[in-house]
């Protein structure tokens, strides 16, 4: 090869890896809230923000003091939308963010996550404290369901991108699964208590990766049945957050209470730490962009929003200081 | 047969005069002169507020001034559920006074203006109060005229499901955030203003008897500007300081007790029209008999580490005219502001009472109520609630105490497993006791005027002086203390022993005699303990004769009969009668009877 085909394709690497020639995203986030959060006070603004790839400043939409814990954004070529999940329910906005509306009523309440089924749109599931709701109808009408869950208190949630009859969802009292969309659970082999997230192989859909509360981390290959603890190289035992890298699935990330970002290029089985340039190590949010595998941005209890432009090997902090960056989604555009 | 009469005539005498009771008239010309004395200073308050504004309105009186108020207010609202309820009301006062211009100004911060609705039930009762109002106000408009996004309709429909909702698991199973003087005002202010101002008859009819409900439920349990008993929630220095609460500026305006205030907690009821009914000041003014009120209330919604939602609280209170003694049956009922049991007394304001507690906070606790992640919980709440994690502090309960009440003699056991929180018991005497004494006996025996309490410590203990702690004190975020540690000159109480208790006497003069007499009773009246981790028990026989076996956590026999607290009805009293599952409140008070049927928004008299 000649070094002038060398430089060509090192200068396409370099351009693609800055968000060049068509890598452009969208990264939403929602902001729980700052450390000064009281009920009734004169909070500073939370909820969710949104930055382009190029711009310098974030951008606010919606409400301004919600309570937002997560978020979930279905962006189709026609018929777009954001959903946050919030202290006040289910938000939805059609437009861009321009108006919104709380798509559920006052039994749903203190929505953790909010996730939307990408084949049929109209399916949207929320984790609550009080446990699962769905709706079929885009939001019109939401019912709980939690039949075979033991201990209802949710806060993540799958819809299995291979076949959209099959959940999952995380409790406190394991991972459960549902093969018909919510009408029935049934707790999976994971012999652990409080989960607090699992996500699914972009791949692979038997594969499932699980972070728990003091016990670290489980995987799965073969949809729930039997999960296995991934211990290698994890000092920590707390996840909050877990990632994969859509254009590569060996690669994931996890982060959670102090533990900062670990990384995976092995599919889950063995562990490194990822935190040079991470001031706050209290992570609770992970998303890899899936235009470009390289930018992965973390969010973190009370210290902003991260990024790294290079799978993690050094992270610079992009803004939203002093704030508990609850969920990130990042969106091709 | 003449001295029987004489006794009879001396007996109805002595209860009129304990009773204390005005007729109505004299009670509503009462009424109407703190009503006076409340708003006084608000229609000529320059500084913008709420209240300021209703009272202007209500009063006639600078309605520009007001309306240049609210212009000011509404360029930036905040305040989620406690902007919706007083900005309500002061719309609702005004709007036939207002200029146009303040009346769009109010509907479009309705529009563009989204409060949180918050994560517990005195916040849900705020907001849906206001929206329900709100969406009878401006009937028929679409979702984009409003902050949510729904219409009128779907707003009105909301808000009414929800107070239903909330009527029917009060009436059922009891209130959540039960007997709280800090939160009394957050129920009693939207009912006082649904029954003024709900256009819908029943909605009406439905605020009236809530009101009349929480107003009953503090009324029974009342005395002299005072809530007794144990609570869901008190902050510091309420906690020992009673009568700066809000449910006593509420017994203040409504039962004419307590101190004369200012409150703004009490300024927008004061200019509604709802009236309390004669039966209830009667409740809560009659103290010439002794009263002994058992009721069943409910835990705060619990969403982890346990599988049933809204478990039982039960609660006992014992009330003469001079004190009162009240517990819960302890674990974590509430969180950070459980007040678990108290003697509170009419005597020395204002430090009226002596409590103790086990001084408790764990990620555990918070992680009961709160969705956010239990490790970082408590920093989230130490943001706001700054002594929750303080070893020192006088509020919150603990899953290592229980009580075991019988009139008015308290059992309180502890069996604190090692490496929690605290490993010590704290318990509050104040600096203006006429005597606290420590009996050769073990007893430490208190005067408070006419109101004597033992305490029987079963460990050893020390005395600690309380050191006043600055008002402009910083936590450790850099905000300010919102409630002061510590008050200068009274007394605590501190046990290291982690297998603890104490036994809790209250007399009166009247019931016993001289405080000597109350000295010779208890010094033969000694408890005998078992405090062994693991196996913590006590047994004693009371002054009145009961013998009294508790054995940690929830084995309680009296006089060789086991307590069985899971048969508590909602309120079981002299005056308050109602069973679970029953959504009605039957109030007695001598030959007349209020009967609140919330399941046919009825109410009879």
């Amino acid at each position: 090869m000649k070094s002038s085909q060398v430089l060509c394709i090192g200068l396409i690497t370099t351009l693609l890896s800055a968000g060049l020639f068509g890598q452009q995203s969208t990264v939403y986030i929602s902001v729980l809230s700052t450390k000064l959060f009281v009920v009734g006070a004169a909070n500073p603004e939370t909820g969710l923000y949104y930055k382009k790839t190029g711009d310098t400043t974030w951008h606010h939409a919606g409400a301004k003091n919600i309570r937002a814990f997560g978020l979930a954004v279905h962006t189709p070529s026609k018929g777009s939308f954001v959903c946050i999940a919030s202290g006040n329910g289910v938000h939805r906005s059609t437009d861009g963010g321009a108006t919104w509306k709380i798509t559920t009523g006052w039994e749903i309440t203190e929505v953790l996550s909010v996730v939307v089924d990408k084949s049929d749109p109209k399916f949207i599931l929320c984790a609550t404290p009080y446990g699962v709701y769905r709706t079929l109808d885009g939001g019109t009408t939401w019912k709980e369901c939690n039949n075979g869950i033991k201990e209802k208190f949710t806060s993540s949630i799958v819809i299995d991108h291979k076949n959209n009859n099959v959940l999952y969802c995380a409790t406190e009292d394991g991972v459960y699964r549902s093969d018909n969309r919510g009408d029935s659970w049934q707790r999976t082999g994971m012999g652990v208590g409080s989960v607090c997230v699992v996500v699914q192989n972009p791949k692979e859909p038997n594969i499932l990766v699980a972070g728990t509360n003091d016990r670290g981390i489980y995987i799965t290959r073969n949809a729930g049945k039997y999960w296995e603890k991934t211990e290698a190289g994890l000092d920590h035992l707390t996840f909050y957050a877990i990632a994969y890298d859509p254009t590569n699935p060996q690669v994931l990330y996890a982060g959670g209470y102090v533990s900062g970002i670990y990384k995976s290029t092995d599919g889950g089985v063995s562990w490194t730490r990822k935190n040079e340039g991470l001031t706050n190590l209290n992570v609770h949010s992970l998303a890899v962009d899936p235009t470009n595998g390289n930018r992965v941005f973390v969010g973190t209890q009370w210290g902003g929003i991260f990024q790294s432009d290079n799978a993690g090997d050094t992270w610079y902090n992009i803004g939203l200081n002093g704030s508990q960056v609850w969920t990130i989604s990042v969106q091709p555009f | 047969m003449k001295h029987t009469i004489l006794m009879l005539l001396l007996i109805a005498l002595s209860q009129q005069a304990g009773a204390q009771v005005p007729d109505r008239d004299t009670y509503l010309k009462g009424f109407e002169q703190r009503v006076a004395y409340v708003t006084s200073i608000y229609d000529t308050m320059q500084t913008a507020g709420y209240y300021q504004i209703a009272v202007r309105y209500a009063h006639n009186k600078d309605i520009a001034g007001a309306d240049k108020m609210f212009a000011e207010l509404l360029r930036d609202p905040r305040g989620d559920m406690f902007w919706m309820i007083p900005s309500m009301g002061a719309y609702l006062h005004g709007k036939d006074k207002m200029s146009a211009e303040t009346r769009a100004l109010v509907r479009n911060a309705w529009k563009t203006y989204a409060p949180y609705r918050g994560d517990t039930e005195n916040h849900w009762c705020m907001y849906y109060s206001a929206l329900y109002l709100a969406a009878e106000q401006w009937p028929n408009l679409p979702g984009p005229e409003w902050y949510n996004g729904k219409s009128s309709d779907e707003n009105l429909r909301e808000a009414r499901e929800y107070l239903i909702h909330w009527i029917k698991i009060t009436t059922t199973i009891g209130q959540g955030e039960f007997d709280s003087p800090d939160y009394f005002p957050e129920y009693a202010m939207p009912m006082v203003l649904l029954s003024h101002f709900a256009k819908d008859p029943e909605m009406k009819t439905r605020g009236t008897m809530m009101a009349d409900y929480i107003f009953a439920d503090f009324a029974t349990e009342h005395l002299d500007g005072q809530y007794i008993g144990g609570y869901s929630r008190i902050y510091q220095p309420a906690v020992y300081k009673p009568l700066l609460s809000g449910a006593s500026a509420f017994a203040y305006l409504y039962f004419g007790t307590g101190t004369p205030t200012n409150s703004g907690w009490i300024v927008i009821p004061a200019l509604c029209n709802y009236r309390l009914p004669h039966i209830i000041y009667s409740i809560a003014l009659d103290r010439s008999s002794t009263i002994i009120e058992k009721e069943r209330k409910r835990v705060r919604n619990v969403i982890r580490f346990g599988t049933e939602k809204n478990p039982p609280v039960y609660k006992y209170t014992y009330i003469t005219k001079d004190y009162g003694i009240g517990s819960l049956q302890g674990g974590i009922l509430q969180p950070i502001q459980q007040h678990t049991w108290g003697v509170r007394y009419t005597y020395g304001r204002p430090y009226t009472t002596i409590f103790g507690l086990h001084p408790y906070w764990s990620g555990t606790e918070v992680g009961m109520f709160f969705p956010e992640e239990v490790k970082t919980l408590i920093a989230d709440v130490v943001a706001s609630k700054g002594t929750y994690n303080n070893p020192d502090k006088w509020t919150g309960g603990s899953p290592y105490e229980r009580t075991f009440q019988h009139r008015n003699t308290l059992l309180v056991l502890y069996d604190i497993v090692p490496g929690t929180t605290t490993e010590h018991i704290d318990g509050f005497f104040p600096r203006n006791l006429e005597e606290r004494t420590v009996d050769p006996s073990g007893w430490i025996i208190c005067k408070a005027g006419d109101t004597y309490v033992g305490w029987y410590p079963l460990q050893e203990y020390e005395w600690k002086e309380e050191i006043e702690n600055p008002a402009n004190t910083l936590n450790e975020i850099g905000r300010p203390q919102l409630e002061r540690v510590k008050e200068t000159g009274n007394w605590r109480l501190r046990s290291h022993k982690r297998q603890n208790g104490y036994v809790i006497e209250v007399r009166s003069k009247d019931e016993i005699g001289s405080f000597e007499q109350f000295k010779a009773g208890l010094q033969k009246h000694i408890p005998k303990a078992t405090l062994l981790p693991g196996k913590v028990s006590l047994q004693y026989k009371n002054l009145g004769g009961d013998m009294m076996e508790f054995a940690f956590p929830d084995k309680r026999v009296l006089n060789g009969k086991a307590v069985d607290l899971s048969k508590t009805r909602l309120f079981d009293g002299p005056f308050l009668s109602a069973d679970v599952g029953s959504e009605k409140l039957t109030m007695t008070y001598k030959r007349k009877t209020r009967v609140l049927d919330f399941k046919a928004v009825k109410i009879t008299e």
